[in-house]
């Protein structure tokens, strides 16, 4: 593990720079712990005042500092990230695995499950969901529910590498040695997985955050927890563009596009990695 | 009885000489990982002719460098495949070194009209989303100086030599088993009666009786046709039953060459000797030894003889220097220092 | 034939099961939430002034049968299924009377043109860049066209969209950003009409082009890199078939099938993308009426959306599945 993260930062500039990327905008989220103000509180630092020493980023016609703010704000928005990337990671794995290793009805079954999630589109549905919930709605509740809608692509690609590993011969064996299904996706299917599980991982998080980002924007989420997208909300709604106080939308904007771009070149040469074809392709043969 | 007009037969194509000639061919896989530069030395100075109205064997195991040879004469080179030496000359292409060497012009006139080709892995050569008219038509259409109607006619006439109706060229590949398939390809490869034609591995994948019948078809459309054909399998049964000469590969090397009748009856090198005493006899029932040891690896072959680690024959000398290929009888050339004591061993 | 038949049953039941589980998940989230949606409409109805009780308890009884809301839960289920297969959603709320059929009716159009227009440009122009850059590995220009759309690729919707607002609108104001077209100009088939709609749709379309770009290119590109070496290209170079034929008809022509099975999956996801752009540039489409809909309260018209949408993406996928088969003959016979 550790010899190829090495390797890749070596020889991958992709990666590098995916690493690069990301990190910074980590590191952004952890300085959070730090910050001086608290994230709620409004009108206790100057009004929109352009970046200065004193102010990195400036601040809000709120009266906040945007750079603790926005700290907070993709703290939160990470957190979001990661709590679907997990939830649906559950359901992606276990359904992809069962599927794959199955076959048959249980194969037929559930993907046509899976493809009907692919199909139907989110948006509307989450926005649909909100219209409901109104004040009750929480950044939790949401990520369970886009967690619910976004496991299918994955669980696709998962069952496409079960259905590869079924007919190996240690399969076979892991059978005949009497283990059960479970046992068997765990301890033999599930390692052979984990390498696409990764960079699915990265983009599912790409996907969730820019969805909840776009929500946000909308106002359509809890828009009093501090959030990027909420922070782009607040500044339209005091339209920071047109009064000129254009920090409150580029800082936000810069740091979660460095966040989407960083996190697809990490899924990007992950993938390479994962895929010996196209790494053989990257050394210059054709690998005939 | 041709509906085939056969127009423009160059002149310099019939019985002057061979149709193929290849002199100390090196063709070598250079890859460069993380920068170190890797060789493998597929062909490493292989010499031989084909001639009018043969079919040239060439057997060998599955990483002798059969395959790569192959590539090269028909000028499928692709980094990081490379020509690193030597020469090819085709009669029909007097004056010009070889087709990968060929301007594209040129190679698009020879190809198919003069050279042609049936692939290993015949399953998937053609394309799958396109019936099997479309690809006579991309292959041949530009050769055969017809118009739409008597393309067609000279089409379903050929494809008549191989038992297959003319329905077959609105079919798909994938609708078509795995020996009409093949016999399609076998039409494909001969309908612009091309003066040579090179055949790697064709029946591999059909099974035997399949496999029989189609090497019969193909030896009666090549006698038809007069093309020459260089034929390679690693099945030594299918080289008795098919080839009038036959040359043996190891590592990279050519190693005997001769008559397919001579060869069988008289083989001169340890390794062809192995090739045709693993053929199974019926009332022999002879415990068969297998050869000891693996194929040397071509990235790092051994000095001297190739093929001395595994030889019960190999004395000092075959380790230290190379045997060159030295006729011993008509059409009979042998690489090996001990090839007296070999045939005296029989 | 028989094969096609198979086929087609497969996927129009597939085609169900989208519509059935979509209609499922829009009733289950209407219905299923401890939120009442007349409770709501009620309070922001009465939060002004004083309402006399026995008003409020009509308003209440008149909103739950105009929501489908009355009877057991058995019936209110049927009653729900009724109205979506008869795309009747009631009137809306915010603009009422006007039923909420009328109002989707009108939005459709700028939806599915500028859906339909992008989804067809963004595809045609990556696959085609991605085939070439596929194929002419060390072309420069390709290269550099793929890290720009590599670079756009995981930007969501809103974001692109916004970038564009921002440099068209305020930088180099040379585009309308808002509106599908000029204010005071009638709608109908004249030209001064269509250049106005094509001009007001130009920075909508850009940013769902700009996003959509990279994920073809990309796709394309490595499913090229790998058909180039496949038996029956390589024996078609060695049949002397011209470089022209081979990258259309051997090469593209196959990869192009898995790209149409791409273009079914992602419809959905281009469709939400489509909703988001249509409101940041105002244009009239159902986007922007879903997102109307959320803020004036309009409980029927949102639901009305979110249903229409599922509809719709799922015909849309249908049609595509139907007319695979004419690309890859041999989906009929797996």
């Amino acid at each position: 593990m550790f010899v190829v993260i090495r390797d890749l930062l070596r020889h991958n500039g992709d990666f590098l720079a995916g690493i690069v990327l990301t990190g910074f905008v980590v590191a952004m989220a952890l300085l959070s712990f730090v910050s001086p103000y608290h994230p709620l509180d409004q009108f206790v630092a100057p009004l929109d005042v352009p970046p200065s020493a004193g102010h990195w980023f400036g601040t809000t016609s709120r009266g906040q500092d945007l750079f603790w703010l926005l700290a907070y704000s993709i703290r939160n928005t990470l957190a979001f990230g990661i709590l679907v990337a997990i939830i649906s990671r559950v359901l992606s794995l276990s359904i992809g695995l069962l599927a794959g290793y199955r076959g048959g009805w249980t194969d037929r079954i559930l993907m046509s499950i899976n493809d009907t999630f692919i199909v139907i589109p989110l948006f509307p549905i989450l926005v649909l969901f909100y219209f409901v919930m109104r004040d009750n709605m929480s950044w939790v509740l949401l990520a369970v529910l886009t967690a619910f809608l976004g496991w299918s692509y994955d669980a696709r690609l998962i069952r496409s590498v079960a259905l590869s590993l079924r007919n190996r011969e240690f399969t076979q064996t892991a059978v005949f040695a009497g283990m059960n299904t479970r046992e068997i996706l765990a301890r033999e299917h599930l390692p052979f997985v984990l390498p696409i599980v990764f960079s699915t991982t990265l983009n599912n998080m790409n996907w969730s955050i820019g969805l909840e980002v776009t929500l946000a924007v909308l106002g359509f989420t809890d828009i009093n927890r501090p959030s990027v997208g909420g922070l782009i909300y607040w500044a339209n709604q005091h339209s920071a563009v047109v009064a000129g106080i254009w920090w409150w939308i580029a800082f936000p904007v810069g740091l979660v596009v460095m966040l989407f771009i960083g996190l697809y070149l990490l899924a990007v040469s992950m993938n390479e990695y994962i895929d010996p074809r196209s790494r053989l392709d990257r050394m210059g043969g054709q690998g005939r | 009885m041709s509906a085939v007009p056969n127009t423009a037969r160059l002149t310099t194509g019939r019985d002057t000489g061979p149709v193929v000639s290849a002199r100390d061919l090196r063709a070598w896989y250079r890859l460069s990982m993380f920068g170190v530069v890797r060789e493998v030395k597929a062909v490493d100075g292989v010499s031989f002719e084909i001639r009018s109205d043969e079919i040239y064997g060439l057997a060998g195991e599955s990483s002798s460098g059969k395959s790569t040879l192959v590539k090269t004469i028909a000028g499928a080179i692709r980094p990081p495949l490379e020509i690193v030496g030597g020469e090819i000359a085709f009669n029909f292409m007097a004056g010009t070194d070889g087709l990968h060497r060929a301007s594209g012009e040129v190679a698009g006139q020879v190809r198919w009209r003069h050279l042609s080709y049936v692939m290993q892995g015949s399953m998937s050569v053609l394309n799958p989303v396109r019936r099997v008219r479309a690809s006579f038509a991309d292959f041949a259409f530009r050769h055969m100086g017809l118009d739409r109607a008597g393309f067609e006619a000279a089409v379903v006439s050929h494809l008549a030599r191989v038992n297959l109706e003319a329905s077959v060229l609105d079919a798909y590949p994938h609708e078509l088993s795995g020996g009409m398939r093949q016999r399609v390809t076998i039409a494909l490869a001969t309908i612009c009666r091309p003066n040579f034609v090179i055949a790697d591995e064709p029946t591999t994948a059909l099974d035997v009786v399949v496999q029989k019948e189609v090497l019969g078809m193909f030896r009666g459309i090549q006698r038809e046709m007069g093309s020459s054909v260089l034929f390679v399998t690693h099945d030594m049964g299918v080289h008795a039953h098919l080839t009038d000469r036959l040359g043996i590969m190891y590592a990279g090397r050519l190693v005997e060459e001769a008559r397919t009748r001579d060869l069988f009856a008289r083989p001169r090198h340890p390794y062809t000797r192995h090739l045709i005493e693993s053929l199974p006899r019926i009332g022999d029932d002879k415990l068969r030894r297998g050869l000891e040891g693996s194929p040397p690896s071509l990235a790092d072959p051994p000095d001297g003889c190739r093929f001395h680690p595994r030889c019960s024959f190999a004395t000092e000398r075959c380790r230290r220097e190379v045997p060159a290929m030295t006729p011993v009888g008509l059409d009979h050339r042998v690489a090996c220092f001990e090839r007296d004591r070999v045939e005296a061993s029989q | 034939m028989r094969v096609y038949a198979r086929y087609f049953v497969n996927r129009f039941l597939q085609f169900l099961l989208v519509v059935f589980i979509g209609v499922n998940l829009a009733y289950l989230i209407t219905h299923a939430t401890p939120i009442d949606p007349i409770e709501h409409t009620v309070s922001v109805a009465t939060a002004f002034g004083h309402t006399a009780p026995e008003a409020v308890a009509a308003m209440r009884e008149s909103l739950r049968e105009l929501y489908g809301l009355t009877g057991t839960p058995f019936e209110q289920y049927v009653n729900f299924w009724r109205r979506v297969l008869v795309a009747d959603f009631g009137p809306s709320l915010s603009a009422f009377p006007t039923p909420v059929s009328t109002l989707i009716g009108r939005a459709t159009p700028w939806t599915v043109g500028l859906l339909g227009v992008a989804t067809v440009l963004t595809w045609c122009i990556g696959n085609l860049l991605g085939g070439l850059a596929g194929y002419y590995r060390r072309n420069r220009l390709l290269k550099a066209f793929g890290i720009f759309a590599m670079a756009l690729h995981p930007m969501p919707y809103y974001i692109a969209a916004i970038l564009l607002l921002i440099v068209f609108g305020f930088v180099w104001p040379i585009f309308p950003i808002t509106g599908g077209s000029q204010m005071n100009l009638a709608q109908g088939w004249t030209v001064d009409f269509a250049l106005s709609v094509a001009r007001h749709s130009v920075l909508p379309l850009l940013s769902l082009v700009l996003v959509g770009l990279g994920g073809w290119f990309v796709g394309m590109r490595s499913l090229v890199s790998n058909i180039v070496t496949e038996d029956y290209v390589v024996y078609a170079e060695l049949a002397g078939v011209s470089r022209r034929r081979i990258l259309t008809s051997y090469i593209m022509r196959n990869a192009v099938a898995p790209q149409v099975t791409g273009l079914a999956i992602s419809l959905g996801h281009v469709f939400s993308g489509a909703l988001i752009t249509e409101r940041v540039f105002g244009y009239p489409g159902i986007g922007s009426l879903l997102v109307d809909g959320v803020n004036a309260g309009d409980y029927s018209l949102v639901l009305g959306v979110t249903t229409v949408s599922i509809l719709g993406v799922s015909i849309a996928v249908f049609v595509i599945d139907l007319l695979y088969p004419l690309i890859d003959p041999r989906v009929t016979v797996s």
